[in-house]
């Protein structure tokens, strides 16, 4: 465990954030008018020029309290009737197993660019933005403190990521709970983006189903349950790696076979606990403090690295984002690594894919965007997801983006246990 | 029932950082019917402008009897109509003056009788054409059931009687009341008055050489304003929030610069009138700049549609997806780069008229030669034939050309004319 700790700090690359590293910032990109390109200034809600929302990429299930976008609400498993604390899980895009991205229903969904209402023709009638289908763009948010967006980006074609999310109902509660889960489908193979989806949501039910509240719950000391977390996660992986096995059929035989990534992120109470396969990657960034990368990647880059090559030199190197391990048919091992943290402080946990991380890899300089970001928008989590996937939209969306976040309000700031007024 | 479909034709694949997206559109219609089945009984009207100034004495104004009662026999029963005799006054020839009502019905007691009508139209006076429309205008508000008015008009001389203002006047103040197709007989009218009004009017514009074409050429117009069972259309272009219409042109038949033609349907789509349409189809030109998105992006940057009566009866995308593939975005399109060409056609053929009416020869020279090359490179090989009445080609390839002297006016002004008639593109 220690171990993987700190190798997940000297992941974290070049870790002191001095003034004169320039981290990226709200920069004028992101307040770009997605609709006419107009510059707007920071903090502009609407665009100047002609009129188009800036700030809140409106999304199916914008409302913080519908726990369920699409209205395919999925319990998740375990909650019994008698459970004080449902866990909230909630499946996104319809279609979940199959190739096709859902049922269209032209105009059931509002433009994702703009808001506007997608026409018959399939195009938005404001911003002329193709309609999204919803395996291509869509949000989700199990409680008001946990929530992830997941965006085909703008150069691929298709959207192979994948997120699964799950929370209790509380950021403060001294057993809050939240599982976040992406997973990124390889887009060398076809198809992967039905194994990510399927992985991504059977990770998400093997770590739901052991919430606080639930049948069978992780239970003990916190440094018990971190023990058990991590073994969960290794579960959810290995879950994963089934439903991509039972999923994917007859394409398990292809020479490339539908393969994913594997990166989850498991907040109860004080701890955080991380499990990953590739180079998903979860990070805990402070509201002020260093930020840090939780996962350390499956990556030739990475394990160069871990040979004494140079971090630039390995980086630099055509091979650099190869990733070591995966999820598939033809997967080396299931098993998702994992490290564990006690937080000392409140902060965000962001669970994403590369591409978000691929514009602003340092833990430092995500943080300063998530920062930047939080100061424009306020802390809804939803917001928050959906402004870092426009953010990466607007360095050029090379590939899919998902962005998750929780909540994470330190044990020091969760309510005490009630005990006599003091006097004063 | 009339059908109408879009087909667009462009290359939708933009370089990076590129910003301005063209397409043609070719909308066609079919199973049109007659005019007036669409509608009501009385739906359609016809007015009939015949020069009766000075000039039009002898051959001329014979001619232009024979012609009228021609057109006259091609109206469908049913249709309202009236006869002009215009020369520097406007004079309703049929219905009679006292006739109580100003439009009247066509049946075959009515034919009979506007024939008689026609017969006894006698030349004398100057010429204000501006009068004539006016008084069309007049008669045809006097039906207002009949949505689809179309007007035929035919003179002989230039507008001498009133100023070039009192004609545009008019025209302003009658536009998208009526079509008009105007027609000038012989070598002595101007093509620019009879081409500002029938380009305001939604009509065509030609040149009759000798008199005892006048009939056929009447006949034709007849029969094909009584093919025309859509009384009126709109061609609707919505483009994106944030960006901008570069121009709308009708690019075949002829050319006809539509943009400045524009009403406003909602602040994202223009209308713009396109008349009534039998079974024939027409070719847009549309080009429209977005703001540039990110190599991967796709948007749709215009809807082109037909719209009849207020719905949109067809419709034709127009995309826009940025590429870094050059073998993908340097790829011209046959038919935007044809109608290109011919639209450039026009313009030269019609500025380098002018340059050599006004003694510039220098520039008459380079423009027809420009013309020359643009004719042979988009295959119009009638315009080739006509700007070798006017020009000595030395080098079609090259453009380059010598002015011939002596020159007839009659060829220039068939060249003039018919400058902005278009060829297809062969596909």
């Amino acid at each position: 465990m220690s171990d993987d700790e700190s190798a997940g700090r000297a992941a974290a690359p070049d870790a002191p954030a001095t003034a004169a590293t320039a981290p990226p910032t709200a920069s004028p990109e992101l307040l770009a008018c997605p609709a006419c390109g107009e510059l707007s200034h920071a903090g502009a809600r609407f665009c100047e020029a002609c009129g188009t929302p800036l700030a809140v990429l409106p999304t199916a299930g914008d409302a913080p309290s519908d726990p369920a976008p699409d209205g395919t609400t999925d319990p998740g498993p375990g909650p019994g009737p008698d459970d004080p604390t449902p866990i909230a899980g909630a499946d996104g895009p319809a279609g979940a197993t199959s190739n096709e991205p859902g049922p269209t229903r032209p105009g059931a969904r509002p433009c994702v660019r703009c808001g506007g209402t997608i026409a018959e023709d399939g195009y938005c009638g404001e911003c002329g933005e193709p309609a999204a289908s919803e395996r291509d763009h869509w949000a989700e948010r199990p409680a008001s403190w946990v929530a992830g967006v997941c965006d085909r980006g703008v150069r691929h074609a298709r959207n192979e990521d994948a997120m699964a999310l799950a929370a209790g109902p509380s950021a403060t509660d001294e057993r809050a709970f939240a599982a976040l889960v992406v997973c990124d489908g390889v887009s060398s193979a076809p198809d992967s983006d039905v194994a990510s989806l399927a992985a991504a949501r059977a990770a998400r039910d093997v770590l739901a189903a052991a919430a606080p509240g639930t049948a069978s719950p992780v239970g003990g000391e916190t440094t018990v349950r971190m023990g058990a977390w991590s073994a969960l996660l290794a579960d959810a992986s290995r879950a994963a790696q089934g439903a991509i096995l039972s999923t994917v059929g007859t394409m398990a035989d292809r020479e490339n076979p539908p393969s994913c990534t594997f990166v989850a992120a498991v907040v109860d109470g004080p701890l955080v606990v991380t499990g990953w396969i590739g180079d998903s990657r979860a990070y805990w960034i402070p509201d002020d403090g260093e930020a840090q990368q939780l996962s350390v990647d499956d990556s030739w880059a990475q394990e160069m690295m871990a040979q004494g090559i140079p971090r630039a030199s390995a980086e630099s190197s055509p091979q650099a984002h190869a990733i070591t391990r995966w999820l598939g048919p033809d997967a080396p091992d299931p098993v998702a690594r994992t490290a564990a943290t006690l937080p000392d402080r409140d902060g965000w946990v962001l669970v994403c894919s590369d591409g978000l991380w691929n514009y602003c890899s340092p833990a430092s300089d995500l943080s300063a965007l998530l920062h930047a970001t939080q100061a424009d928008l306020g802390d809804d989590p939803q917001v928050l997801a959906g402004a870092l996937v426009d953010w990466a939209n607007a360095q050029g969306g090379r590939d899919n983006i998902t962005a998750t976040l929780a909540r994470f309000v330190s044990a020091g700031r969760r309510p005490e246990p009630p005990r006599p007024p003091q006097n004063r | 029932m009339a059908e109408f479909s879009a087909e667009v034709y462009q290359n939708e694949f933009l370089s990076e950082g590129a910003t301005d997206v063209h397409a043609i559109v070719t909308v066609t219609c079919t199973g049109a019917g007659s005019a007036g089945s669409g509608g009501a009984a009385g739906g359609v009207a016809e007015v009939i402008m015949v020069d009766t100034s000075g000039s039009m004495s002898g051959r001329n104004i014979e001619a232009a009897k024979h012609a009228a009662q021609v057109a006259v026999d091609q109206i469908l029963d049913g249709t309202w109509f009236a006869i002009v005799g215009g020369s520097h006054v406007a004079n309703r020839a049929f219905p009679y003056p006292n006739a109580r009502m100003a439009m009247v019905q066509m049946e075959p007691g009515a034919r009979a009788e506007a024939k008689r009508a026609i017969a006894m139209l006698s030349p004398g006076g100057g010429t204000a054409m501006s009068t004539w429309l006016r008084l069309a205008d007049q008669l045809f508000a006097t039906v207002p059931q009949a949505t689809q008015r179309h007007a035929i008009l035919l003179t002989d001389g230039k507008n001498e009687s009133e100023p070039r203002a009192n004609l545009s006047a008019a025209v302003r103040d009658v536009t998208g009341h009526f079509q008009c197709d105007a027609r000038g007989v012989g070598s002595r009218w101007q093509v620019d008055e009879l081409r500002e009004i029938s380009t305001a009017l939604l009509g065509s514009v030609d040149l009759i050489a000798d008199p005892s074409e006048i009939a056929a050429d009447f006949e034709k117009l007849m029969q094909a304003s009584m093919a025309r069972g859509v009384a009126s259309a709109d061609l609707r272009v919505w483009t994106p929030q944030g960006s901008q219409v570069l121009f709308v042109r009708q690019v075949a038949p002829t050319v006809e610069d539509l943009t400045n033609r524009r009403s406003e349907v909602n602040p994202l789509t223009g209308a713009y009138p396109t008349g009534s349409w039998g079974d024939e189809s027409r070719d847009y030109h549309v080009a429209v700049r977005v703001s540039s998105k990110p190599v991967g992006s796709e948007q749709l940057a215009a809807r082109v549609q037909l719209a009849v009566n207020g719905e949109v009866v067809s419709s034709g995308l127009v995309k826009a997806k940025w590429s870094d593939d050059e073998s993908l975005t340097t790829r011209i399109n046959p038919e935007v780069a044809h109608y290109t060409g011919q639209t450039e056609l026009a313009a030269a053929i019609q500025e380098g008229l002018a340059a050599k009416a006004s003694g510039d020869e220098a520039t008459a020279t380079v423009k027809l030669g420009r013309a020359v090359q643009l004719a042979q490179q988009t295959g119009n090989d009638e315009a080739t034939s006509r700007l070798r009445k006017v020009v000595e080609i030395d080098d079609q390839d090259q453009g380059t050309v010598r002015l011939r002297r002596n020159t007839s006016t009659l060829d220039e002004m068939a060249l003039d004319t018919a400058s902005t008639k278009t060829t297809r593109v062969r596909r």
